[in-house]
């Protein structure tokens, strides 16, 4: 797959830290696999990555890099432990590529510096898979900052 | 009074509070729970001014809240908002009154029709609008001369409360009888203002805490399947709505009013790592600590409270005995606990009781599993 990645773009790369080639690698890994979310009305996949303290997500077309976003806080799991009916619809723009199941918006939990709580997360029901939407990794930004000012 | 004119929030305080608030939310511990009696238009009473001249003067307001905050060594926040907001945005009409906060008297919404013409406006627009500009007076002063007392509150309210300050109460309560889907409109329309007005705070500050919840959907006046249709699930998409928009992440979940039938719904509305939930009541009685930690302590912090009645018109003696009890119920649950007050604390309450409530928290809300 042959992304090309915008001057733009490229620089907001370089500001936040992000390597080209980890972001390309991200993407193979996520089309060889099948790991990724894909949007459910357009051709628009999101890949994720990284270790426990930053998970990246690469957003992207069959030829583009649209944007790329990334959070300290780890996903452990759902918030309760268990997928249970909700009382509104919950379902996302989004579907599991490897799966075919529609990415549910859930609270998942999420740990950094040894503060446990909530946050809204996707869900693959089926692969229990986590992913954040580029807006909820903003307000996650805001979260990270305030923790790690009143855990210092 | 201007600035000039009030004395120094002593430092030391300052800090000691601002770390005893944060506690629950970042699981530093601290020496006790915080409390927050909620004090609005209360604090105008402390300096010999009355509710209206509190909300015509959104800057000296804040001065008085934050005052009032080191006067009763409380939460130490800057609070400016009342239950009527965003009617005016759309061409409502209120009246400034002295004895309460403001009332909308004449409402932009009047027929079943006028709901589909309706417009929600952007954040652009909301930002210019007066509800914003006055509430926003009010976070600036804050924000300039108490920078450590400074949230970037956004009062959204429920679904409900939006709906019912763009039409009439009774007009709403009939098509949810007549028309439900007028009111399916309305409310998905108050969660669409509702993301717009979070936008626009978040735009300004870099950051929002939306107040939500539900107060007119409340098993009082509404049955659980009326509450979940027009509030739980409006106020549900457009929590996650505002939070996938990076509009976050503060969000505190006011369940005013009796909440015996729907609160467990609740647990599975929408949530960020700052949110807080507060319960009124419990059928005619004050929502069990107990009960709100079992439902919620696992995932959010807990807002325990006092009755507002009580506060009003209870004995120091009778307040503090129930702060305690809702103190020793809530202070070591698993994501932390803030002691408070039902709902606003009443403009002309006895600042004694007030004292009661925050010295049960202060002999009986020392943590003891930290």
């Amino acid at each position: 797959m042959d992304i090309t990645i915008t001057e733009e773009l490229n620089n907001t790369l370089k500001d936040n830290g992000f390597k080209e080639a980890e972001i390309k690698e991200l993407i193979a890994n996520a089309e060889s696999s099948g790991q990724k979310l894909k949007a459910r009305d357009g051709d628009i996949s999101i890949a994720k990555g990284g270790a426990d303290n930053l998970t990246v997500y690469a957003v992207y077309s069959p030829s583009e890099l649209l944007d790329v976003y990334a959070h300290k806080m780890n996903i452990i799991g759902l918030t309760g432990g268990e997928l249970n009916e909700i009382d509104y619809d919950d379902a996302s723009n989004w579907a599991c590529a490897k799966c075919g199941e529609i990415a549910l918006e859930r609270n998942v939990d999420m740990t950094y510096m040894g503060v446990t709580r909530p946050g809204p997360g996707l869900v693959c029901p089926k692969c229990n898979e986590f992913y954040v939407s580029d807006g909820v990794a903003r307000t996650l930004k805001t979260a990270e900052a305030i923790l790690e000012e009143k855990r210092a | 009074m201007p600035a000039k004119d009030y004395a120094p929030i002593d430092e030391n305080w300052l800090e000691n509070a601002g770390s005893l608030w944060t506690t629950p939310w970042v699981d530093k511990p601290s020496e006790r729970v915080i409390v927050d009696p909620i004090i609005l238009s209360h604090a105008a009473s402390l300096f010999r001014k009355n509710a209206g001249y509190f909300y015509q003067n959104p800057d000296e307001a804040i001065r008085m809240v934050c005052h009032a905050c080191e006067l009763y060594d409380v939460t130490p926040v800057g609070h400016y908002l009342y239950a009527d907001y965003w009617g005016q945005d759309y061409g409502a009409e209120i009246k400034i009154q002295t004895n309460s906060p403001p009332g909308i008297t004449k409402r932009p919404i009047k027929t079943a029709e006028d709901v589909d013409n309706f417009e929600v406006l952007d954040s652009d627009e909301l930002a210019k609008g007066p509800t914003l500009t006055t509430h926003y007076k009010a976070l600036d002063t804050c924000k300039e001369e108490f920078p450590h007392m400074f949230a970037p509150i956004t009062q959204l309210g429920g679904t409900m409360e939006v709906a019912t300050n763009w039409a009439a109460i009774e007009d709403v309560f009939m098509w949810m009888i007549t028309e439900p889907e007028v009111v399916d409109k309305l409310c998905q329309k108050a969660g669409d203002h509702m993301v717009s007005a979070c936008k626009a705070t978040s735009e300004r500050y870099g950051a929002n805490v939306m107040i939500t919840g539900s107060v007119i959907a409340s098993g009082d006046l509404m049955d659980t399947e009326q509450i979940k249709r027009f509030s739980f699930q409006p106020v549900s998409r457009a929590v996650r709505k505002v939070l996938n928009a990076g509009a976050g992440p503060g969000i505190y979940y006011h369940l005013c009013g009796n909440h015996t039938d729907d609160y467990q719904m609740w647990k599975n509305a929408p949530m960020s790592p700052f949110t807080i939930v507060q319960i009124g009541y419990d059928g005619q009685n004050i929502f069990p600590t107990t009960k709100l930690v079992e439902a919620f302590g696992d995932r959010c912090t807990c807002f325990g409270t006092v009755d507002t009645k009580l506060i009003d018109r209870g004995t120091p003696a009778q307040v503090y005995e129930q702060a305690k009890e809702q103190v020793i119920a809530g202070k070591d649950s698993p994501r932390g606990f803030i002691l408070g007050t039902a709902c606003e604390c009443p403009t002309n309450a006895p600042p004694v009781n007030v004292h009661a409530l925050v010295k049960a928290a202060k002999d009986h809300g020392k943590y003891e599993k930290f």
